[in-house]
């Protein structure tokens, strides 16, 4: 194995030299080396072990598909390293080796394979059932995965939404000519294609294959096409629209591109496809595409002593490229009736091969080319089920479809000058046909440019067809072998599974797991489909295939999830939360203060002096029209019909089952307009269900519901000291007790800023404005309130302060307090359900609701010992049986009492004042609480907020 | 006793008071501070929340849907006023605060027809550059195609998870878009934007609005 003199199409770069790593083993290569030619010129045959066997394994595809080639690069497991660019100081490893890739102990398992058949694993690691702990341990140490650091930091991935007119999957020559074609024709053409260049197999070509593809490559950049190399079309899915996998992206590490193709041009070429016969999977047992990569991009030359078993002009050349390049070779030609039966030597390395008539050939090269497999994996992702030629030996589309085209090797077989002219051709039908979907879309879509003219007429497939050459059909020796080399299945273990009764290629796939490694059937379904084929003595075509599904090739979760959205939403005073060291919590989207540091405190000084708090999440819907009384009626189970301007009332919303599904204050600002607020959490809910009604059941009422959360900000200012300070702000609002009364609302002047409105409410139990402000101002607004308030004690308080306080007062908050099964009286608020409207969401589950008796209720609980807070969700029990009757809801410690307060559900028969009840810590103890009067636990009679 | 939120307002850039939802040091959504680039950077990101945005909603056969003249899903200008057909009975008028009120005040009221003063709820920016779709294909699954997305064309569609309204207003012949969201998601949407814009070159425009 030399590197040889400067070869005409080499892809690498002499002037630049590259080292890296390979098992801590220093490498050199040159730019433009993959692992896999650095490795090869380095004298490296072993790169691998096989999944189960864990048989040494060598390059044999030597591209994208190679199943052996998968190593550790750094922290990425899987790398297909005959893909893979070396970098300088890239550390390379073999991966699932143990201890190392040249004695791997696991190898063990080779003495047992007789027992190892398909099936093994299930027949035998299913009993006894309490062993499966340990079997899964062991059985994990093979997988053959790799491995990942946890710690390894987020890396950027990636997404990309795009439209072309034409995707052409594949930039061989046929690729490329139909992108030109299509692209000339006047379509935005998207051009993709796996390997680091396009050119395809013409890279690795003769001289006038080199030039072919220079010419088109120079058409391609010539035409406008827009190219993604390195990147994979895994996926076609409805309506065209096409995943596409960037790995080679500037920035990202990959980049998932969602493109929706008016017309896909499949051309992704054919695959060669591996002999089965034995040892076909020894070192130095290679593919003739590999060899001809090895030496004409990489001047590698993988061996000095070659066998060459073709079938095929492409076999034919390796020879050829072999013996140019001073190797010895020996040509086993399939067409003069010659077949190799099995390569022997060692593990680590083939050192001959014997042909049929009992001849051995010494070589430590062998070399097989007899034949390729279609990779129709789009066509069958767009409904087609591709049929096979016998004449041919390989699978060819049956049915056309009209928005994905096929050309190239998929199409059939022919002369350059035949592939490009069927490839133009098709480019320029696709350029066509995405015309007339362009204009369909125009026309449905209002914000388009407007389609002017006829619709352009659907153009009909007058492409004349490709011939197809014929090829002897070959998959299997005389021998057995292995067939699928992801997953270490032999065709012996094939015919075993068939003869078990796994006799449907389907039934035979998920038994042997033939197919469902890395290379996804892309060198293995076809000698599958043949092996079993001649177990059974039916045809191919009579068995059938698998089905290819997407993805074409394996995608790693990253591209997948691309790059990491996480919006939050927050107020305009967060610069000053931020400043006044306030914690956050996350409540939604939502970043909240949850304390400035002492939530305790931030009680106590607005029950005694005045706090405020950013309460601007709190969900606001703008209503207006003649007809809000009778959105409100329809969507609150109390009375809206009269509520006078300058009024607020609180509402609770049911769903249609009658479960508390909201809760909140409306009020009525002018004749015609309403503010409804609604929980922080649930105002795009009660949004959508505001307009579900309206646009669905009521369309006749005249209601513009309009969200208006963020426009204000909202500060809740609380305290006995609260009117005192909002009097110094306050313009144009008289704040007397008497004249803005507790549930009222008015709109003025706050600190100079207009359009302010603020009522008389609050979730606290204190006297209470919730003043909403225009959220520009609303910075302007909470710093005004500090500065006029400094002699007052004003102080913020966060949700954990506001959460104490509503506890102590008794106040439910829906989704903490209540449940998915909560209707209006489990939270005492019969006395809001009004059943004489005449509708209203949730009535006729209402109706039985409130003379249902076995439903839990919230009640106000209160422990024995003062001293415990059990913990949210604890369950009240039954002291004898332990049948469970509740759960707390919410706990606190109140600084305000010097207790724990509570709320929680629990079944009516426990829920009279005084009961005894007993609730079940979370160490398992149990203690004593009693059942209060009032949900109120701090001045229950409300005089402190009417203040 | 006041009870009605006056419509339309004072100029919001001139008030004092007045905050953006955006910071003022330019942060991408990675934790990059940014540095602002001067109007002839080829591809920029504008904090344009200051403003003026009314909320024009009238049913269907109302006087007003006649005088705005614009079908859902394009725009127009007006004296300086961008008016953009939302959603096929909502409108939302942007320009100066003066212009703003006239044609608001222009408007025949009768029939079912809501005018709800958009400044403070919306967050505002302007995408400008010849790589400005590139950018939006990052984050919206949108065609921006010159076909499907013309300049004047007005969507709603799902930017980087944040529902968005966005105009297509071209400058002369650079392509530009108006990006609309929720005011509370402004910082996060600005950032991301920013991000996505780095592999373009982009970089934020002028300062803060207020």
């Amino acid at each position: 194995m030399i590197r040889l003199p400067p070869q005409p199409g080499e892809v690498i770069d002499r002037s630049r030299p590259v080292e890296f790593t390979w098992n801590g083993r220093s490498v050199p290569g040159f730019e433009g080396d993959t692992i896999a030619s650095a490795l090869t010129a380095a004298g490296v045959r072993v790169v691998s072990r096989s999944m189960k066997y864990r048989r040494p394994r060598g390059y044999m595809t030597n591209d994208y598909w190679d199943p052996n080639a998968l190593v550790q690069v750094g922290d990425d497991p899987n790398v297909r390293s005959a893909h893979r660019l070396i970098s300088h100081g890239m550390v390379v490893e073999a991966q699932n080796v143990w201890p190392s890739l040249d004695n791997d102990l696991r190898a063990v398992t080779r003495l047992g394979s007789r027992f190892l058949t398909a099936g093994f694993y299930y027949k035998t690691f299913m009993r006894p059932r309490w062993l499966w702990p340990t079997y899964e341990r062991v059985l994990a140490t093979f997988s053959p995965g790799g491995r990942i650091d946890p710690d390894t930091p987020l890396r950027y991935h990636d997404k990309r939404y795009t439209h072309p007119d034409v995707v052409v999957a594949g930039g061989g020559p046929a690729g490329m000519a139909a992108a030109i074609a299509a692209a000339e024709a006047g379509a935005g053409v998207l051009l993709v294609e796996h390997c680091h260049r396009l050119g395809g197999h013409l890279l690795w070509g003769d001289g006038r294959d080199r030039a072919l593809a220079a010419e088109l490559a120079a058409g391609v950049a010539a035409a406008g096409v827009e190219v993604l190399t390195d990147s994979t079309v895994t996926g076609r899915y409805e309506d065209n629209w096409t995943a596409i996998v960037q790995r080679n992206h500037p920035v990202a590490v990959e980049r998932l591109v969602k493109a929706r193709a008016k017309v896909l041009v499949a051309a992704p070429g054919l695959i060669e496809r591996p002999y089965v016969f034995a040892g076909n999977d020894k070192p130095g047992v290679m593919l003739s595409g590999a060899v001809r990569r090895f030496l004409n991009l990489y001047a590698v030359r993988p061996g000095t002593t070659a066998v060459v078993f073709t079938a095929n002009p492409e076999g034919d050349a390796a020879a050829a490229d072999l013996e140019r390049a001073g190797a010895d070779v020996t040509v086993v030609d399939a067409r003069r009736g010659e077949n190799i039966v099995r390569a022997y030597g060692g593990a680590k390395s083939v050192r001959g091969v014997e042909v049929t008539g009992g001849r051995k050939l010494e070589c430590d090269l062998l070399v097989t080319a007899t034949g390729w497999t279609a990779p129709t994996s789009l066509l069958n992702m767009s409904g087609d089920r591709p049929v096979y030629d016998e004449a041919s030996a390989r699978f060819f589309p049956s049915v056309p479809i009209a928005n994905v085209l096929v050309t190239g090797g998929l199409a059939g077989d022919g002369s350059h000058e035949q592939l490009v002219e069927h490839a133009r051709a098709t480019g320029y039908l696709a350029a066509t046909r995405a015309r007339s979907v362009a204009y369909s879309l125009q026309a449905a879509t209002t914000r388009s440019r407007p389609a002017t003219g006829d619709r352009p007429a659907w153009p009909a497939d007058s492409r004349p067809a490709l011939p197809r050459h014929s090829h002897p059909p070959l998959f299997r020796s005389t021998t057995h072998g292995v067939v699928d080399f992801s997953e270490d299945v032999s065709s012996k273990d094939m015919v075993g599974a068939a003869e078990e009764g796994y006799d449907s290629v389907e039934l035979l796939k998920r038994y042997t797991t033939a197919t469902m490694g890395p290379s996804q059937g892309k060198l293995e379904t076809v000698n599958t489909v043949a092996v079993l084929a001649e177990a059974r003595g039916q045809t191919i075509g009579e068995v059938g295939t698998t089905t290819w599904r997407p993805p074409y090739a394996p995608i790693t979760m990253g591209a997948l999830g691309g790059r990491l959205f996480e919006p939050v939403r927050v107020s305009s005073i967060q610069p000053w939360h931020e400043a006044g060291g306030a914690t956050f919590v996350l409540a939604g989207q939502w970043v909240r203060p949850d304390h400035y540091g002492d939530p305790a405190a931030e009680v106590l000084n607005t029950r005694e002096n005045v706090g405020i708090m950013d309460v601007t999440p709190l969900g606001k819907l703008d209503l207006r029209g003649p007809d809000v009384p009778k959105l409100l009626s329809h969507l609150y189970t109390n009375k809206w019909m009269k509520l006078a301007v300058g009024s607020v009332r609180y509402g609770i919303m049911c769903t249609e089952d009658g479960v508390v599904f909201d809760d909140g204050v409306t009020g009525r600002l002018g004749d015609q307009h309403y503010m409804m607020t609604t929980t922080s959490s649930g105002a795009a809910a009660v949004w959508e269900w505001a307009e579900n009604w309206l646009q669905t059941e009521h369309p006749g009422w005249q209601v513009h519901v309009t969200p208006v959360t963020s426009g204000f900000t909202s500060i809740n200012v609380a305290g006995p000291e609260s009117r005192t300070l909002m009097r110094r702000l306050v313009d144009g609002v008289d704040l007397d007790p008497e004249s803005f009364r507790y549930m009222q609302v008015r709109t003025g002047t706050f600190a100079g800023i207009e359009g302010c409105f603020m009522w008389r409410i609050g979730f606290t139990g204190e006297l209470s404005f919730e003043l909403h402000v225009p959220a520009g101002y609303g910075l302007a607004a909470w710093e005004a309130l500090l500065e006029a308030g400094e002699d007052l004690g004003v102080r913020p308080f966060g949700v954990e302060g506001q959460r104490i306080m509503r506890l102590e007062k008794g106040h439910f908050i829906v989704g903490q307090d209540t449940d998915g099964l909560t209707k209006v009286p489990g939270v005492g608020m019969s006395h809001l359900v009004k059943l004489d409207k005449k509708d209203f969401a949730g009535k006729p589950e209402l109706a039985h609701a409130l003379t249902d008796r076995s439903a839990p209720v919230l009640v106000a609980i209160q422990p024995t010992d003062p001293g415990i807070v059990p913990e949210e969700a604890s369950q009240i029990v039954r002291p004898g049986t332990g049948e469970i009757i509740g759960r707390i809801t919410s706990s606190r410690m109140s600084p305000t009492l010097g207790r724990s307060v509570c709320l929680g559900q629990v079944l009516p028969e426990a829920s009279g004042p005084g009961s005894e009840l007993t609730v079940l810590m979370i160490d398992g103890r149990r203690i004593t609480a009693r059942v209060l009067e009032h949900h109120a636990h701090f001045d229950p009679r409300g005089e402190r907020a009417r203040g | 006793m006041p009870t009605s939120i006056r419509e339309g307002r004072e100029p919001v850039a001139e008030h004092p008071a007045f905050k953006s939802p955006v910071r003022a040091a330019f942060v991408s959504y990675a934790g990059i501070p940014m540095e602002p680039a001067g109007p002839d950077a080829p591809l920029t990101l504008e904090d344009a929340s200051s403003v003026t945005k009314t909320i024009v909603r009238a049913g269907p056969g109302t006087n007003a849907r006649r005088q705005l003249s614009v079908a859902f899903g394009t725009s127009r200008t007006a004296d300086g006023v961008l008016i953009a057909g939302q959603r096929p009975d909502e409108w939302i008028l942007m320009g100066p605060a003066d212009a703003s009120r006239a044609l608001v005040d222009g408007l025949d009221r009768a029939g079912h027809v809501s005018v709800i003063d958009g400044t403070h709820s919306r967050a505002l920016f302007r995408l400008t550059g010849a790589a400005a779709a590139s950018v939006l294909e990052k984050l919206c699954s949108l065609d921006w195609h010159d076909r499907m997305t013309p300049d004047r064309a007005a969507v709603s569609a799902s930017v980087a998870q944040v529902t968005c309204d966005i105009v297509r207003d071209d400058l002369e012949d650079t392509p530009s878009y108006l990006i609309s969201c929720d005011r509370s998601y402004g910082q996060y949407l600005f950032e991301v934007i920013l991000d996505a814009g780095q592999e373009f070159g982009m970089a934020p425009l002028g300062a803060p609005a207020g």
